[in-house]
């Protein structure tokens, strides 16, 4: 048995760089017990890395869509995802190169149900991202607090970067900051949340705008709900209109109809 | 002072856009602002465009959905914004919507800008002013993001030519399902010059398209999401069967994008030859669901009818459900062995199950164990199939009660 330690989070390079040594020098997945960072318990563990030879070549390449998957996958926050990822490279490796096919076997289910999540909340943070204004050395700075629910933000930088390629932005997460100074990007460990702006002049238009965007007349909490769960409702600052909207939909709807009702038995009685 | 008339503005503008059903961006390819550009914001991710939000009705935004002026010197009884409706009106600065796209655009609140509007004044000097957001978006500002304007009808050719330029996406509503409704219910407009400004459009944007890969001269994008359309459904009396076959219409002729059904919901302040009561959106969602099985489905418009009543699409089943009931002969499918045409038959197989059945039958067979942990809905799929280790049982297609065994437990329609 050997313990690695993933001390980065996610993680996805070093995984990378132990999981190489390991295929190298013929270590299967049920002999090692990986810990991530993340796993505060696990690690009292004391690591114990084995003594490899470090240049032992493999000659083993995988395809670049299922490397993006991993990387993917590695950002997930379950602890078993370094497990999971090398043993699928080491039944990749050994057993089968079209492992990924098999849509039902255990490990490959288990994979792409890491790669889902973690794609949908990467998505998400594109999606659900907001920014407040403020200035700074005289010009307008960008800046938004978000909680992605896994370590997802990431693989969204170049999103970002290439949209708001000429504005000055931070983005704020429980775990990393990005800071964009319109050519560079640089990264922050545990940034301050105080550094959120409390407001922006501009977050009361939108505001107005959600709420008059709604039909009242055909609520759908269900398929609202199902899109936008409440998780990531303390990212959005609409969020606070929801339920008011939604128990004035009924009453709002029913009033328009009676109220054409009124008026049009006035007219019939002319 | 200014910013709270600009709330107001703001609210009527877009509580007026609220009934137009097509809210995602479509897709227009990619677009970014080049490195040397240090002006330009916004990109174009390739897909169709990034829901921001969701509001309590289910529906997704993604763009700034606005009238530019919700005046109107037109009479459509369905709208709101006809002139003899008794409502507040107002009308946005071309500087005003340009500030709130940007402003918006940039807090990642939107993808773009959805722009129809009212008619002021004369159609050609509502589009031209339409058109000028939408230009001052672009060269001014470099704005990268998705444009979708709704172009006025009637206005000129000139005009619409132009908004092509500046537009990824450039819409025409038909409106009305048939010529007699659309002339009871707007009587100012008219189906034939709706076509022709349709057909116009396709045709640019069909010469934009093919002189880009052939010839060398390279022309400037032209709407390069297409156009797109809408009907009111369920305002007047047409059957889905007209619906669908104008549908079927419009995307083999004029080359639509897309065709949007609105179901008819009342509007303050209606007009007497309207209902009263809002069309059901069980028909809404059964219309689109058989719009998508004739395109990305293969299925013909008379079997989606095949066994209709009064040439209206089943309400309890879903159009490709209502279809295997009708066409129990074909079934059970041996998953393992049937074609890819086949497979997207099958009630409860979409295009990712099918493609996933597939990819798993060049390594091997399917037993049921793997159609549960596919989680397919197995209850729907059960009569129809058979894979490895599983058959129905003979009776379950012949039983009179399939049809109310796949029926989903009634929904809770408010107003239904
Ligand atoms: S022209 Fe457009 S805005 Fe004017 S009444 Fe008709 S549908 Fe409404």
């Amino acid at each position: 048995m050997h313990s690695i330690s993933i001390k980065t989070i996610p993680g996805i390079d070093e995984w990378r760089e132990h999981a190489r040594l390991l295929l190298a020098n013929n270590i299967p997945p049920d002999h090692i017990i990986w810990q991530g960072d993340d796993n505060a318990q696990m690690n009292l563990l004391a690591s114990d890395m084995p003594v490899f030879s470090v240049d032992k070549q493999i000659n083993f390449k995988i395809s670049a869509q299922i490397l993006d998957m991993i990387n993917t996958a590695l950002c997930h926050n379950g602890p078993c995802r370094f497990d999971l990822c090398y043993r699928l490279l080491w039944r990749l490796k050994h057993e089968n190169k079209n492992l990924l096919a098999l849509k039902t076997d255990n490990d490959v289910l288990a994979f792409q149900k890491l790669v889902k999540a973690v794609r949908r909340d990467a998505y998400k943070i594109t999606a659900f991202l907001r920014f407040r204004e403020v200035e700074k050395d005289g010009y307008p700075y960008f800046i938004a607090w978000y909680e992605p629910e896994f370590f997802s933000l990431e693989l969204k930088l170049d999103f970002f970067k290439t949209r708001f390629k000429n504005m000055r932005w931070s983005i704020l997460t429980p775990y990393r900051a990005a800071h964009w100074n319109g050519e560079n990007l640089f990264l922050e460990d545990n940034p301050d949340p105080a550094l959120y702006p409390k407001d922006d002049k501009i977050e009361q238009y939108w505001l107005t705008y959600y709420a008059s965007i709604f039909n009242p007349a055909r609520p759908k909490k269900n398929a609202m709900m199902s899109s936008m769960p409440k998780k990531y409702w303390k990212n959005m600052p609409e969020s606070i209109l929801i339920n008011n909207l939604l128990k004035n939909s009924q009453a709002q709807a029913k009033a328009m109809i009676a109220r054409d009702q009124a008026s049009r038995q006035k007219s019939d009685e002319i | 002072m200014d910013y709270d008339k600009l709330k107001i503005k703001l609210e009527i503008l877009s509580d007026a856009a609220k009934y137009d059903a097509s809210c995602a961006s479509g897709t227009a390819g990619k677009r970014k602002a080049s490195a040397q550009d240090k002006k330009g914001i916004g990109s174009l991710t390739g897909g169709t465009g990034i829901c921001h939000s969701f509001t309590p009705d289910g529906r997704c935004i993604s763009l700034l959905k606005i009238l530019m002026t919700n005046n109107c010197i037109y009479d459509c009884h369905y709208c709101i914004n006809r002139i003899s409706s008794d409502i507040r009106r107002a009308r946005f600065t071309v500087q005003e919507v340009v500030d709130l796209t940007l402003n918006f655009y940039k807090r990642n609140y939107i993808e773009g800008l959805f722009l129809s509007s009212g008619i002021i004044k004369s159609p050609d000097y509502t589009m031209e002013s339409m058109v000028r957001i939408a230009k001052s978006l672009r060269l001014d500002h470099g704005f990268k993001g998705y444009i979708h304007l709704k172009t006025i009808p009637n206005a000129s050719p000139e005009l619409q030519a132009e908004a092509g330029l500046y537009a990824d996406r450039l819409s025409i509503n038909v409106e009305m399902p048939t010529e007699i409704s659309l002339a009871k219910y707007a009587p100012e407009k008219d189906q034939g010059n709706i076509h022709s400004s349709m057909n116009k459009l396709r045709d640019k944007i069909t010469e934009h398209k093919l002189d880009r890969s052939h010839s060398g001269r390279k022309l400037p994008r032209f709407s390069p999401g297409g156009q797109s359309t809408q009907m009111i459904i369920g305002a007047d009396p047409s059957d889905d069967k007209i619906i669908l076959q104008r549908s079927v219409q419009l995307y083999n002729d004029q080359k639509l994008r897309r065709v949007y059904y609105s179901a008819f919901s009342p509007i303050p302040d209606a007009s007497e030859v309207l209902p009263l009561k809002p069309a059901p959106l069980i028909r809404e969602h059964r219309l689109y669901q058989a719009d998508w099985l004739l395109r990305f489905y293969d299925f013909q418009l008379d079997e989606i009818l095949q066994g209709t009543k009064d040439n209206m699409l089943e309400l309890h089943h879903d159009p490709k459900m209502a279809w295997a009931l009708n066409n129990r002969h074909v079934f059970p499918l041996d998953l393992n062995a049937a074609d890819k045409s086949m497979l997207l038959r099958v009630p409860g197989l979409g295009v990712t199950s099918v493609n996933k059945i597939l990819s798993i039958r060049r390594y091997g067979s399917l037993s049921w164990h793997d159609l549960v942990k596919m989680r397919l809905p197995l209850d729907k799929l059960k009569p129809f199939i058979c894979v490895r280790d599983y058959k129905p049982p003979l009776h379950l297609l012949d039983t009179a009660h399939l049809s109310e065994m796949m029926r989903k437990p009634e929904q809770i329609e408010l107003f239904g």
